[in-house]
């Protein structure tokens, strides 16, 4: 691939921490004064240098630090060790709450963050400092601040491109993924509330929880759980992909004709929102739905099918009901990529002989397989997280003694999740299942990424 | 990939820049132990007046009169007239699960039933009664309903209804004799329709173990922590009560269920009284309402079915102003007292739990009431549970509708499965 | 001879596509009935027959009761539909802005931390988003964007982490030669010159399919947008607000209104879902293999 990356410039590139400080003290040692009292006020350095954006935007940044230090973030980050000590109490009849443990965690966890930035933002300075004085020495010219700005629509681009959608990646994403990390070693649940009641660290006694395996431990319904999520993730998307593949195998069919009319049918299910029809078929499979209801009528039954009360039966229900969720994406799917496949291939193989069926496995097959192997390891890890499907239509039930935690049979580790934070309000449990959840998807997609040759290679699809 | 971390960094720094930012909105309010001084500076030493803004949670059919009674309310007592009052629709389960999550941000004045008093308390959802209404309270209303808004000796609700119980609703032309559970079962079989009770609720199931004499009750500290757990499930009298209701679930005429919104092909069900005007549009000239019926035990005996009688109550949450409180109070008190009760009663039919409105003729003269009525001689006043309690009698339901357990299981299995079940309760109170 | 293989083949074509139809039309049945349903069930009157479950599809009267219902005033229907119209159209917008944006850098630049930036991404769509949704609902309430605010605050939440939903958007931006960047760059066009007025006119199927599928996407948040409207009724968006209807027991009786609402949600969504269909396939198909 074509590419203008010439080797990098490393000669100001310092890897670790050593290299870091030696650099650092130099930079001090060796410096003019303008550098030497950047070393305090950032960006002295640069603004005396007539570099007055890059001057103004670090001075800026160590303003807003000491401010939001000062006037937010410190009060937060001395008590994360303890999560609060102040408790709620009652003067007269008017509640006078103490510390949020909530709130300390969460913005203990943003300073500490906010911190380290800091650090990196102090260390960026100090080598912009070095950078100048160097070329300065060589009689070099500094870059106008025009054309630094300039830069940042040209060959700076990214960073701007980038910047706003890090950093709401980086508020609703990171912090809080960081803040339910931390939350499976506290002990938050419903007897931990804030702001009424504080929570604090317990280590990994939630761990231990999970993998307890008494009568009212979390071992056996985690396996449950997890025993039955792996088997829908893969029942769901195998299943899937191989009848929409024998159905848009069938619209493309020779001869077949009103192709377009047959696809929109299908299609239909995508368009229409979910908690839509996928409440109204729960409905339609009740006890007291309109199936059972014609079943009865008809008189093939004298009572009606328990399709969401037998355990057995509702994973089925689940699985044949995502078949007509999930048909649909995967004939858009196919029926592009078989279009793709030369004709001729086909053509010789008729020529030796080679029968319909043949043809499908030794032509067909492969190729999709080859083509969509990204495809299935992202349906895959989806359908390990499905909610929707599950949660519409049974909501985890039937539950039963022999599982704790308000889990039923169909409950995925995602819906249990889920209830665990809504009904529960058992934080610290939830925190611990997400973790596994993490891990499960992590580690199945390690090892397919690994097994898929097609993927590693980004630039060579290019 | 270090150099590299610029991006980030710079997107890193940016947040604190805006964090700084909004800190200063941020900051009163998220530590309300700061603010705290400043509201006590700004109270006024008496008279209960003040502004701010009173938010109420309801179900959604009594919105509308809550807002009359509330406008009202403010009419009569104008000292509170600088309070705004708004009406949401929060149903009863939502309010409470949504008051646990998040006490401030929740409503000042919610409904609830009585099973959540225990997780709102011990989460902090909900205020001791004012000392001044406290009296009138509890004279006034029945004292099943008092019992029901106390934890651990102190009062923490308004008694709303007393109408939370169940009771059987049928149809006269297919039910002949609503007295016996084995013939309204007959008779739904006969005649192709079907009967409704929700045995997988831990609500409606224990009709059945409550009417072998079975116990299940917890012992709650000041907290609203549960303590203890008395319960003798795992007895021949929870069996003969297991086996009945295995022997209900094997007639092809049985539904799980318990909304008659829901139900199909109707004929009876195990239902309350916020179902009577759906049952009454159903059933037409044939509704009919009694207690609920008596079974031949496997032993021979018959026994009654019992239950819970159960109440819907008005909370007020914990307030950072004692102005504000006061309000609350008394504006709860007036949602829950006797003249609010009698026109609720008139407008959306629920029962009342004072004493005085029971006794009005209209109430006297309800069906469903009185069926109520009959069948709450009958009811053990709901307690305190833990929530898992409810989840984990779903499981013994669903174990027994999913057929793990049926008409074939020995007497040793379904000994067994009540012998988890009561280990797991007692396990709850620590 | 030759002609006559011909003439069985053809026969034998004509019966296996017989076949196909007849299979092709029990598969439409299946497909559309629940639509069926949803749209009798739709004009069933609460008033004069029942508003719960029957055993029966097709209605005794037809009325438009229940249409009635949504918009005569006794709930907030217009209101939620409103909110849900105005949050889906914000977020088409922004989130196409953005992901462009995210594409763009990733696929024609090359700088330092850009493999490690994907891969952060890639890690961090690992974590079940349900995880952090307590963390979201206080952290919006510090910005005051729940319960009242809760319409702004959802447009924030649903555009924040869309930047990592790239993948569909940059593996089109790859398949535009990037000879076509250096003759610009040549000529003297910067980055943004190029992004702008090159890159975009180009990827029109790409703009329209992330305008499409981000606008689809808000209609059936049921659960975050529950929790940041918590419990303020002029803030839910309809799936919220539907939800309840069939799984609250305040609301017995409402489950042909909730096939109603659910028709009015249904038909406008699906006929811009048609109209577009076109660039969903490409994109879809596109995204599927480069995974």
């Amino acid at each position: 691939m074509a590419e203008n990356k010439k080797p990098k410039k490393r000669e100001y590139a310092a890897f670790s921490l050593k290299d870091n400080l030696k650099e650092i003290g130099t930079t001090f040692a060796t410096g003019d004064w303008k550098t030497k009292l950047s070393f305090l006020i950032m960006g002295f350095g640069p603004l005396m240098r007539g570099q007055i954006v890059k001057g103004l935007l670090f001075l800026f940044c160590e303003i807003a630090f000491i401010a939001y230090m000062i006037g937010f973030g410190a009060k937060y980050m001395v008590k994360l060790p303890t999560l609060g000590t102040v408790e709620t109490q009652k003067i007269g009849r008017k509640t006078v709450y103490g510390d949020n443990s909530f709130l300390i965690l969460l913005f203990g966890i943003l300073t500490v963050i906010v911190v380290a930035a800091f650090i990196l933002v102090w260390r960026m300075n100090v080598r912009e400092n070095l950078i100048e004085e160097t070329a300065l020495k060589k009689g070099k010219a500094l870059p106008s601040n025009k054309k630094f700005l300039a830069s940042l629509l040209d060959e700076n681009f990214d960073k701007t491109l980038l910047a706003l959608p890090c950093l709401g990646i980086f508020v609703f994403t990171v912090l809080p993924i960081i803040f339910m990390i931390c939350v499976a070693f506290t002990n938050y649940d419903k007897n931990h509330q804030s702001p009424t009641n504080l929570f604090t660290w317990v280590g990994l006694q939630n761990f231990r929880e999970l993998f307890s395996f008494g009568s009212s431990g979390f071992g056996g319904t985690f396996v449950t759980v997890l025993i039955w999520t792996l088997i829908w993730a893969f029942l769901a998307t195998f299943i899937d992909y191989f009848l929409g593949l024998a159905v848009a195998m069938l619209i493309n069919k020779k001869g077949i004709k009103l192709k377009k009319l047959w696809r929109t049918i299908l299609v239909l299910t995508i368009a229409v929102p979910q908690f839509v029809s996928l409440l109204y078929i729960m409905k339609m499979f009740g006890n007291d739905g309109i199936v059972n209801g014609y079943l009865m009528k008809w008189g093939w039954i004298s009572s009606p099918i328990p399709f969401w009360t037998n355990p057995t039966l509702a994973k089925v229900m689940i699985i044949v009901i995502n078949i007509w969720v999930g048909i649909p994406y995967m004939m858009l799917i196919a029926t592009g990529l078989l279009m793709n496949i030369p004709e001729d291939l086909y053509e010789s193989a008729r020529i030796d002989g080679a029968n319909p069926f043949q043809m499908f496995v030794k032509i067909t097959l492969p190729y999709m397989l080859f083509v969509t192997g990204p495809f299935l390891l992202t349906q895959f890890t989806g359908n390990l997280n499905n909610f929707n499907v599950i949660y519409l239509l049974t909501q985890g039930r039937p539950q039963s003694m022999k599982l704790v935690g308000n889990a039923g049979y169909t409950d995925l580790l995602v819906t249990w999740l889920y209830k665990m934070t809504v009904t529960e309000t058992n934080y610290r449990m939830a925190a611990v299942i997400g973790i596994m959840v993490f891990i499960v998807t992590a580690v199945i997609s390690l090892i397919v990424y690994n097994m898929l040759p097609s993927v590693r290679d980004e630039e060579g699809f290019q | 990939m270090k150099k590299g971390l610029i991006s980030l960094v710079m997107a890193g720094v940016l947040t604190a820049g805006l964090l700084a930012g909004c800190a200063g909105g941020a900051a009163p309010a998220a530590a309300p132990a700061d603010a705290a001084p400043a509201a006590e500076a700004a109270a006024p030493a008496e008279g209960g007046s003040g502004s701010g803004e009173i938010k109420i949670w309801v179900a959604d059919n009594v919105v509308d009169f809550t807002t009359k009674r509330a406008a009202q309310f403010m009419e009569e007592y104008p000292q509170y007239a600088g309070y705004k009052v708004t009406v949401e629709p929060v149903g009863e389960g939502d309010a409470a699960g949504n008051m646990i999550t998040d006490v401030e941000a929740g409503a000042d004045i919610y409904a609830f039933a009585q099973d959540q008093i225990a997780r709102l308390v011990s989460a902090g959802a909900l205020e001791e009664m004012n000392p001044d209404l406290l009296d009138a309270v509890t004279t006034e209303n029945d004292p099943g309903s008092v019992a029901a808004a106390t934890v651990g000796g102190k009062v923490y609700a308004y008694p709303l209804t007393s109408d939370n119980g169940y009771f059987l609703y049928y149809d006269k032309s297919v039910v002949t004799d609503p007295s016996d559970l084995d013939k309204i079962l007959a008779d739904c079989e006969a005649a192709g329709k079907n009967f409704y009770m929700e045995i997988n609720s831990g609500w409606y199931q224990t009709a059945f173990f409550f009417g072998t004499g079975c116990t299940l009750t917890y012992d709650t500290d000041d907290a609203g922590n549960f303590t203890a757990c008395n319960v003798d499930y795992a007895s021949d009298k929870g069996v003969i009560a297991m086996k009945e209701m295995i022997k209900v679930k094997a007639s092809p005429a049985f539904q799980n269920g318990s909304a008659a919104g829901e139900a199909t092909n109707l004929a009876a069900i195990v239902d309350g009284t916020w179902d009577a005007g759906t049952v009454k549009e159903l059933f037409g000239d044939n509704y009919a309402c009694a207690k609920l019926p008596s079974f031949v035990g496997d032993d021979g005996n018959t026994y009654q079915l019992s239950g819970f009688g159960g109440f819907k109550l008005l909370g007020v949450k914990p307030q950072t102003d004692e102005n504000k409180l006061e309000a609350c109070d008394h504006l709860a008190g007036y949602l829950a007292g006797e003249a609010s009760q009698q026109l609720r009663y008139e407008e959306v039919g629920w029962g009342p739990s004072n004493l005085k409105a029971q006794k009005s003729d209209a109430v006297q003269a309800d069906e469903a009431l009185s069926a109520l009525a009959d069948q709450l001689q009958y009811d053990i006043p709901q307690g305190q549970y833990p929530g898992e309690y409810w989840s984990l009698a779903t499981g013994l339901g669903d174990d027994i509708i999913q057929g793990n357990l049926n008409p074939d299981s020995s007497d040793d299995d379904i000994m067994k499965a009540l012998q988890t079940f009561q280990d797991t309760c007692i396990s709850y109170a620590k | 001879m030759k002609e006559k293989k011909t003439a069985s083949m053809s026969r034998k074509r004509a019966i296996s596509n017989f076949f196909a139809y007849i299979l092709l039309v029990i598969i439409s049945i299946i497909w559309l009935f629940p639509f069926f349903g949803l749209i009798m069930q739709s004009f069933r009157s609460y008033l004069s027959e029942y508003g719960g479950m029957v055993n029966y599809i097709i209605p005794k009267n037809f009325s438009l009761d229940n249409y009635r219902f949504l918009f005569s005033g006794e709930t907030n229907f217009v209101r939620w539909y409103t909110n849900t119209v105005v949050i889906a159209l914000a977020v088409a917008v922004l989130q196409t802005l953005i992901v462009l944006c995210v594409s763009y850098a990733l696929s024609r630049m090359r700088f330092r931390g850009r493999t490690f930036l994907m891969r952060f991404w890639l890690v961090l769509g690992m974590f079940p988003g349900f995880l952090t949704m307590i963390c979201m609902y206080f952290l919006l309430k510090q910005f005051g964007l729940t319960q009242a605010g809760a319409v702004p605050g959802l447009i924030l939440v649903y555009i924040a982490s869309c930047g990592m939903g790239y993948y569909v958007c940059k593996g089109y931006f790859d398949t535009i030669p990037k000879a076509l960047d250096e003759a610009a760059r040549i000529d003297g066009a910067t980055r943004a010159q190029i992004f702008v007025q090159m890159i975009i006119p180009l990827s029109k199927p790409i703009v329209i399919y992330t305008a499409l599928v981000a606008f689809l996407a808000p209609w059936c948040d049921y659960i975050f947008a529950s929790y940041v409207a918590f419990g303020n009724d002029k803030s839910y968006n309809v799936a919220v607000a539907m939800t309840r209807w069939v799984w609250t027991n305040d609301y017995q009786g409402y489950f042909t209104r909730f096939c109603a609402g659910g028709i009015m949600v249904a038909v406008p969504v699906t006929i811009l879902f048609m109209c577009l269909q076109k660039y969903y396939v490409e994109g879809v198909t596109g995204g599927a293999v480069k995974g």
